[in-house]
């Protein structure tokens, strides 16, 4: 029984998640998986069978979302109101709690290529080698990238007194 | 830092891929053995995995969330242009289906990804495919008890306060009934517990814990053919975990004990689960086991060749 139908699901879900991370705004996410789907389906036959469909559609969605970021910088336009609210009003109710609050934080503040490797392999799950590949980057650079985020917001929850981390056995 | 007898020095490299569990059996050993020395890395490991929980905390629900049509529809289009010999049953189009596909990533991104290995693997038997099946629902009970006891805001969904209302919330999610047994007389009190998608379908994860604080999961699902099995062991990293099937469930009990301190609770929860589930009215005598697990037990377990944890398909 293939569970191809099932696979592609859980990988597209995966993308949701990791574009609302980076985003962190549910409109512009999933605007940037919507791009990256249409430019999936129309470079399905450019995928191989029996490789690797999750790092094909990472990767996919990757370099949409660098383009769009450039064009952005390249045309430098009016900010709507709504959509800076919309940003500064994230989800709430998972905020509650401190640490949850300051996580975010301590991820927000990170460069955005730090951010991106910490997001994709804590997060997502992605190996080293395809969060390189995706990035275009050698794997050294992952490490070290993931290495200093890690101590980054390690070091800012640990400044934040009340966010001591329990170790349970 | 300590000098790392034996297996060589571990590498920062190292330390990060054994949270993120991209380590090979043998580093992996290296790297434990680090840790015990080494509190300070010992503690960067703790957190890098509590930071890998938050940011759960924080995105999971996107999962939970509907696609918005547009990429529903491009979704199920991609779905038809790549779907090479692909013979999908028609329950993959299931809403419900999709939404335990999204949820099962709870589970496989927490645990490093490793989803979607042993699924296309060729098994010849019924018997070597049930095997590999429980072997690949061992590795996801071990998966989430490393994930949800790693820090106590994030044990359970359900408290166990209400036992009946626990057990049939979970029976309602599985579609059968299901109980956390009684594992008082090995010293643990069930603390409650959360439904889990698995490779099975949905499964339901009991979390126990004793005086010392130190806790226990039972993970539940219910396999497509439920043949009896033996006692199964596999080690994962310091997680232990004693797998079997048993009526139409199987089972998966983890801990971070020794294989025997493990296999005399494992034994105390399939006494139980034999005994049924407590129930209002008096349980039919006949069915009440013995309390001492010794006679039918004791021989199968030790002799069990464990099946092997490492059965690491490569994706690509």
């Amino acid at each position: 029984m293939s569970k191809f139908g099932v696979d592609l699901e859980v990988h597209i879900a995966s993308l949701r998640r990791y574009a609302r991370a980076l985003l962190r705004n549910s409109a512009d996410a999933e605007d940037l998986v919507q791009e990256a789907l249409t430019r999936a389906v129309a470079r399905a036959d450019s995928f191989q069978a029996g490789t690797n469909l999750r790092a094909w559609l990472f990767t996919i969605l990757h370099n949409v979302h660098v383009n769009q970021v450039r064009s952005k910088a390249a045309r430098p336009q009016e900010v709507d109101v709504d959509d800076v609210e919309s940003k500064l009003v994230s989800p709430a109710r998972q905020e509650e709690r401190v640490e949850l609050r300051e996580m975010m934080r301590a991820v927000d503040e990170l460069p955005e290529e730090q951010r991106k490797v910490l997001l994709l392999v804590a997060l997502e799950g992605l190996k080293y080698d395809e969060v390189a590949d995706m990035l275009g980057v050698p794997i050294g650079t992952v490490m070290s990238r993931l290495s200093r985020a890690r101590e980054a917001v390690r070091a800012k929850l640990a400044n934040e007194g009340g966010v001591t981390l329990r170790r349970v056995k | 830092m300590n000098a790392h007898q034996g297996m060589g020095r571990v590498t920062e490299d190292e330390l990060h891929a054994y949270v993120d569990g991209q380590l090979d059996g043998n580093r992996r050993l290296a790297v434990e053995r680090w840790l015990v020395e080494d509190p300070e890395a010992s503690r960067r490991a703790e957190d890098y995995r509590a930071q890998a929980m938050l940011l759960h905390e924080m995105f999971d629900t996107v999962l939970r969330e509907p696609p918005s049509d547009r990429v529903q529809e491009l979704s199920d289009r991609l779905k038809g242009r790549i779907a090479f010999n692909d013979n999908r049953p028609a329950w993959h189009a299931r809403p419900l289906v999709r939404f335990a596909a999204a949820v099962m990533l709870v589970v496989a991104g927490a645990a490093g990804g490793w989803m979607g290995r042993g699924v296309d693997q060729q098994a010849g038997t019924p018997v070597a495919q049930q095997r590999q099946t429980l072997a690949t629902f061992a590795q996801e009970a071990t998966q989430a008890h490393r994930f949800y006891t790693s820090d106590e805001r994030f044990q359970v969904e359900l408290g166990a306060d209400n036992q009946d209302e626990l057990n049939g919330w979970l029976s309602k999610r599985m579609g059968r009934d299901v109980f956390g047994p009684d594992l008082g007389r090995v010293g643990y009190r069930l603390i409650g517990g959360r439904s889990l998608p698995t490779d099975l379908g949905a499964g339901a994860q009991y979390m126990y814990a004793n005086d010392a604080n130190k806790r226990i999961t039972l993970f539940v699902g219910a396999p497509q053919s439920g043949n009896q099995s033996n006692f199964s062991f596999t080690q994962n990293g310091d997680v232990a975990t004693f797998y079997w099937v048993e009526g139409p469930l199987a089972y998966a009990l983890a801990g971070r004990l020794s294989k025997e301190e493990l296999l005399e609770i494992a034994k105390a929860v399939y006494q139980d689960v034999k005994a049924g589930p407590p129930r209002r009215e008096a349980p039919p005598e006949p069915q009440q086991q013995q309390q001492q697990p010794q006679q039918q037990q004791q021989d199968h377990p030790a002799g069990v060749q464990p099946i092997s944890d490492t059965q690491k398909a490569k994706e690509s």
